[in-house]
């Protein structure tokens, strides 16, 4: 176990490095949620009643909560597995006694470890600034599930980046290309992650509630908030199942990928 | 003594795609992409005696390095049987990865941005060394390659050469039962690879590692081999002892002569190619067949002191096994 405490370690002295760098993904983060924040605000202060079931307080939350899941589920290191497979360097890890999975897990909770510590900060800074009429679940269950799928986002969100990294065991030019289309695009939009997802025709959510990708902020975000749209037992199950089919399935794909791996660079 | 390494028949194919060059070739490889299969090893066969250290040598492209990586379970092999301490390197189990190391020339285990003691301390993790195991090892290899003083310094900061050293100690941290050593003196300047080289002398018989090495730095191959493999287009085509190469592959001998008096240089040009002249001494080779019979014809016609036949330099054969030449021969 030492051995994934000490990855974990350099992971986040590694971070540390690139200081700068950091502070200035969380910045454009920041003006991220604040767009969010005023968009729904003046939607709310120029109109009346509620939009989309949310009144202005749940969306507020919403914008809040956002700060939080894109720090916990969709800050990540294992994108950049992708580049390791295409140029070869994976030969090094394939090398040492150490589980691939487990090492890229701990770097990305390395990454993670750091955003959320920004994260708290930020939201301490706007809620002072901002003042917003905040939502406060208080139903034990609501947040117990909500604990429940922010985990299942962490390994859904994991095996997500880790299934499009391993396209370059095939097609090696196109790692970034499929990285895109999964995260920035797909994940972006169908998650939640820039709009909550109530804004579509609801036949769109019927129908997307069976893909990881509502899973990843909107669900657990929707949980916390309360309401009857979401069911729970059903939403924890079926996220539960998607953690089950991907990991499997990223075993499968990964088994299949070093067999045409052919150790390039050399 | 016991077998350290086994391969047989061992067969690696690989597909690549061709890619044509500039935009149109670009989009027709998108849309009817061409495969290639390049046949890399064509049935190898070798085993390796634990504790021997043997060069692995051959032509660029030849299958050296993907004879190692199949060997240290980075590839796949086609067909063919590879096990090496027992293991079979595919399985990548952590017993096996802790008994091996494979030293690329170009390799980049370190952690870039970090400290270099950060990338040893993390290897130590890995491995699961013993403290005291983990200081003494460190400060041998630290000893040897002299970079005492550069433990602390960022990655980045290092000159190619020094990142070399460091890649080096990184991969024996773990003192390996069994090393492939790719090209390792490659990037090093010369008092390091004499360093480098000397140590991987005294590790061998030091610790009985059993050591394949491939490299086409000749005073590598001299110093430390006294077997080595040729291998060329994926077969082997000699498998033996270093000095017995010449006897195989070198189509010449060399008659050197010393000479009783002066003689001018074209007396000597019809009896064969003349490598070494001066006013006494005089170096001819000349076809291994008719060696005794010019070494006669000489002796009748010219006054000497002293004749001697030899073998041509083994660093000749080996530059032309670096060629690629001994293949379409052997």
């Amino acid at each position: 176990m030492t051995k994934y405490l000490s990855s974990f370690k350099l992971a986040l002295k590694q971070e540390f490095v690139y200081k700068l760098n950091f502070v200035l993904g969380r910045f454009r983060n920041i003006i991220h949620i604040l767009v969010f924040f005023f968009l729904w605000s003046s939607v709310f202060d120029t109109t009346v009643g509620n939009h989309f079931g949310y009144t202005k307080s749940a969306m507020l939350t919403y914008a809040f909560l956002l700060i939080l899941f894109r720090s916990i589920t969709l800050s990540s290191k294992s994108g950049d597995i992708a580049g390791i497979i295409s140029n070869g360097d994976l030969s090094n890890y394939l090398l040492k006694p150490i589980s691939f999975f487990k090492y890229w897990l701990m770097r990305d909770f390395a990454s993670k470890a750091l955003h959320v510590i920004f994260s708290i900060f930020e939201i301490i800074i706007l809620f002072i600034v901002l003042r917003p009429d905040i939502y406060l679940q208080t139903n034990p269950v609501n947040l117990l599930i909500f604990v429940y799928l922010c985990i299942t986002a962490i390994f859904i969100f994991f095996n997500l980046l880790i299934l499009t990294s391993f396209v370059p065991f095939w097609l090696p030019e196109l790692g970034w290309g499929a990285q895109f289309l999964i995260v920035a695009i797909i994940v972006e939009f169908f998650s939640g992650a820039v709009f909550p997802l109530d804004i579509f025709p609801k036949i769109f959510f019927e129908i997307l509630k069976f893909t990881p990708f509502p899973y990843l902020v909107y669900v657990p975000i929707k949980v916390y908030l309360g309401g009857s749209e979401i069911n729970l037992i059903q939403s924890a199950l079926i996220s539960t199942l998607w953690v089950f089919i991907l990991f499997r399935v990223t075993k499968i794909v990964w088994h299949k990928g070093l067999l045409v791996y052919d150790s390039s660079g050399r | 003594m016991e077998k350290a390494i086994i391969v047989d028949r061992l067969i690696k194919n690989f597909q690549i795609s061709q890619k044509e060059s500039g935009f149109v070739g670009f989009i027709s490889s998108i849309a009817n992409p061409t495969k290639k299969t390049i046949h890399a090893l064509k049935g190898v066969s070798f085993t390796v005696q634990s504790g021997e250290l043997v060069g692995f040598i051959g032509p660029n492209g030849a299958g050296k390095t993907t004879t190692m990586k199949i060997l240290s379970g980075l590839i796949h092999p086609t067909s063919g049987f590879v096990s090496v301490l027992g293991f079979d390197p595919w399985e990548k189990s952590y017993d096996y990865l802790k008994k091996i190391s494979l030293v690329m020339g170009q390799k980049n285990q370190l952690w870039w941005d970090l400290p270099v003691i950060d990338s040893f301390e993390f290897n130590k993790e890995i491995y699961e060394i013993p403290d005291k195991e983990y200081q003494k090892n460190l400060s041998d290899l630290v000893e040897i390659l002299n970079v005492e003083d550069l433990l602390k310094t960022q990655v980045r900061k290092l000159s190619l050469g020094q990142r070399m050293k460091m890649e080096l100690i990184a991969s024996l941290i773990h003192k390996p039962e069994v090393m492939f050593l790719d090209e390792p003196t490659i990037g090093l300047d010369l008092v390091a690879q004499q360093a480098l080289r000397d140590f991987i002398y005294e590790y061998n018989r030091k610790n009985g590692a059993t050591i394949i090495l491939t490299s086409h730095n000749m005073n590598d191959l001299i110093d430390l081999t006294r077997r080595v493999i040729v291998i060329d287009e994926g077969i082997i085509i000699y498998d033996g002892p270093l000095e017995d190469l010449s006897k195989k592959f070198a189509k010449e001998k060399i008659i050197k002569l010393t000479l009783e008096d002066e003689a001018k240089k074209e007396i000597f040009e019809g009896f064969g190619e003349i490598k070494k002249y001066s006013p006494r001494e005089v170096s001819i080779s000349v076809p291994r067949e008719t060696t005794a019979f010019v070494a006669a014809e000489i002796l009748q016609s010219i006054k000497l002191s002293d004749l001697s036949i030899e073998e041509p330099p083994i660093e000749d054969v080996i530059r032309r096994v670096f060629k690629g030449e001994l293949a379409k021969e052997g």
